[in-house]
């Protein structure tokens, strides 16, 4: 996976290239915005990690034009700029992923890895946690090595919770993805299936459990009683 | 001078002395020149009548002279009941006629009195006014005397006179309660302008370095001091704006090094010393995050207008903050209101409030307890924790910078409390602790209302 790699500090590019490099990326890496147009015009990336405190131009300018040009290519914001004020404004002009200075490696490439598995991207048919595994394309369920029969319902469930681990996913997006628009969701619809699979991952030996977050949604999460 | 605060006070104060004054000053003077008017009327009639007299006056063949009166004048200079007397003095001041009983002149000859003679006379003790012309008859200068009783005096003239202060001269005090009474509309109207800018005045504040005062329609006097408050203004708001440039300049200085750690630290093989620097990295993280946060509070502006769905704010403060609760068996739950509730507020700042609310919350929550955040759509919301609570001494002490209960403790709640409290300061809103019947503490942020556009 080749992403573009825009940060102004050498010391900061070397130790990134470094990371992105055990993750699976290579990256090539420019200093200003104008050199990063420059390269954009003439090549594809699978995605873009773009610094937004650039000596010669702010990088949002350079996000603004890509997104105008209709160029969708995932781009993943880094800055400095954690500002009350900042956060919101970096994401209205076009960014996938945001993420404040300092960072994690290991969240930089998880979350690079992220953006390429979203539909429509060639990384997502394999979606991994724990000792669980869901391949998208197949929607086959491997718990520990051996393959169960899940159910649709409960595995587009756990196919969620997947893309979402870590994080919480909104109770809203299982009854989007559910039952779509024209469903009748019951009020505990969501629950009875979480539930189900919450059950079955607990009988086939998972090592990942399945949070409630009441009044929010659902989080995957390892589970380190054992 | 606290007792005239106000322009309109102080005008009406010194008006009301200004009424006062004139009130009592203006009756008098005109009193005084209506006497003096009535007096010359009576001068200019005996003055008439004493030209009148020196007309009948012939002269003889053989020097002197004869008062030659018709006899239907005679009964008004008769000494009894008349209204005038007179007495013609030749140069030497003899008298050569006289209208009183007993012949003697009516005052005494002075070449020096012009104007005219009030003089009492003994018997009645009435004031007799009087006057001399000279008047040549036959080469001879004569003195004409002419007097008149003022107990007597001409009815018309004597009633103007006296009749002035209770007809006329009242009237001065209800034109002058009218002309003060038009006074105050006149200020009134003309300190409009004034009003209106201090009203303008009135909703600047850190919220609003924007606005400026109107120059326009104000009184050339005031227009000075207006324009100073307005640069006044200004300076305050390039104050904060430096105040905003610097923290965004010194949030990447401080961050841009600190990432370079984290990647080192990240990149070290794997091992205790690894994990204990990366621990240090995060939390020196956090503080200069926070320290950033506080500072950009400092100068922060929510505008009048803006908007914030505080159930959203919340759900995603929840979500964020779910793993970690998670990661120390800790149950966090939103609940309350299932709709949006719109409240006056910059949603990020909001957010950021809610977020250290709730981090605080799940650090004094024993592992295996709960944190509920709780919004109610009258603008609330409340972080509830299972810990051991916040004693009754350190409700308001709790949300300083860098407040710990004991000094020597490290790592105390550092500044997650103050910059709640300084989004809701910023918000117009307010924040407060108190403990739970069952157990814990309940933290509680109330806000304001959207303005609904």
């Amino acid at each position: 996976m080749r992403v573009l790699l825009v940060e102004d500090n050498g010391e900061l590019v070397a130790l990134l290239n470094k990371g992105l490099a055990q993750g699976g990326f290579s990256a090539d890496s420019v200093a200003t915005a104008g050199d990063a147009a420059h390269v954009l015009a003439t090549m594809r990336y699978a995605a873009i990690v773009l610094d937004l405190g650039l000596p010669d131009d702010d990088g949002l300018t350079l996000l603004r034009d890509l997104r105008r040009r209709g160029d969708a290519t995932p781009v993943l914001v880094l800055t400095a700029r954690d500002g009350v004020s900042d956060r919101v404004n970096g994401l209205r002009e076009g960014a996938d992923d945001y993420m404040a200075k300092p960072f994690a490696m290991e969240e930089l490439v998880a979350r690079l890895q992220a953006l390429l598995r979203r539909p429509g991207n060639l990384l997502g048919r394999r979606l991994v946690f724990g000792n669980v595994a869901l391949d998208t394309e197949g929607r086959q369920v491997i718990v520990g090595g051996t393959v169960r029969a899940f159910p649709a319902r409960e595995t587009a469930v756990l196919e969620i919770l997947l893309r979402r681990s870590g994080n919480v996913a909104p109770k809203r997006l299982f009854e989007d993805h559910l039952f779509g628009l024209s469903g009748d969701v019951g009020s505990n619809a969501v629950e009875v299936y979480v539930h189900r699979l919450r059950k079955m991952l607990a009988d086939a030996g998972a090592t990942v459990k399945i949070h409630t977050v009441r009044g929010v949604g659902y989080l995957m999460a390892e589970d380190k009683s054992g | 001078m606290k007792r005239f605060q106000s322009i309109i006070s102080r005008v009406v104060a010194l008006h009301v002395v200004a009424i006062g004054v004139t009130s009592i000053l203006m009756p008098l003077a005109l009193f005084l020149l209506l006497d003096q008017a009535a007096n010359s009327l009576h001068r200019d009639a005996l003055r008439s009548q004493a030209s009148t007299i020196a007309g009948f006056l012939r002269p003889q063949p053989g020097g002197g002279v004869a008062l030659d009166m018709p006899a239907d004048l005679e009964p008004l200079y008769s000494g009894g009941y008349g209204l005038y007397a007179y007495a013609v003095l030749d140069q030497a001041g003899r008298v050569l006629f006289s209208s009183r009983i007993d012949g003697e002149a009516l005052f005494p000859p002075d070449e020096s009195r012009s104007g005219g003679w009030f003089m009492r006379r003994r018997g009645t003790g009435s004031v007799l006014l009087g006057i001399t012309v000279v008047r040549t008859v036959g080469d001879r200068p004569y003195r004409i005397q002419v007097g008149q009783d003022l107990a007597h005096r001409d009815v018309i003239v004597d009633d103007i006179v006296s009749s002035f202060f209770p007809r006329v001269a009242w009237i001065t005090f209800p034109i002058l309660l009218a002309l003060f009474l038009f006074d105050i509309l006149v200020f009134r109207r003309a300190l409009e302008p004034v009003r209106a800018a201090s009203t303008t005045a009135a909703t600047i504040g850190p919220m609003r370095t924007d606005v400026r005062l109107p120059e326009q329609s104000l009184p050339a006097e005031i227009v000075p001091l207006v324009r100073a408050v307005n640069r006044a203004l200004d300076r305050l708001e390039s104050g904060f704006r430096a105040q905003r440039d610097f923290t965004a300049d010194m949030a990447h200085e401080l961050r841009t090094p600190l990432s370079i750690m984290r990647a080192r630290v990240d990149a070290l093989e794997p091992g205790a010393a690894r994990d204990a620097l990366r621990a240090d990295v995060v939390a020196m993280t956090r503080t200069v995050s926070q320290v950033l946060d506080i500072a950009e509070l400092e100068s922060f502006v929510v505008r009048e207008d803006a908007r914030a769905d505080l159930q959203l704010v919340c759900a995603e403060a929840v979500g964020m903050m779910a793993p970690l609760a998670v990661d120390s068996a800790k149950v966090i739950s939103l609940s309350g209101a299932e709709g949006p509730v719109w409240v006056r507020g910059h949603p990020e700042a909001l957010f950021r409030a809610v977020r250290n609310l709730i981090e605080n919350a799940i650090r004094h929550t024993p592992n295996g307890g709960a944190v509920d955040v709780e919004v109610s759509p009258d603008c609330v919301v409340r972080v509830l924790d299972d810990g051991p609570g916040v004693p009754e001494g350190e409700r308001e002490s709790i949300f300083r910078r860098f407040w710990r209960r004991d000094r020597r403790e490290s790592g105390g709640r550092g500044l997650g409390l103050a910059i709640a409290a300084r989004v809701a300061e910023t918000h117009g809103g307010s924040i407060a602790v108190e403990n739970r019947r069952g157990g814990g503490a309940a933290f509680t942020l109330r806000l304001q209302p959207a303005v609904v556009p």
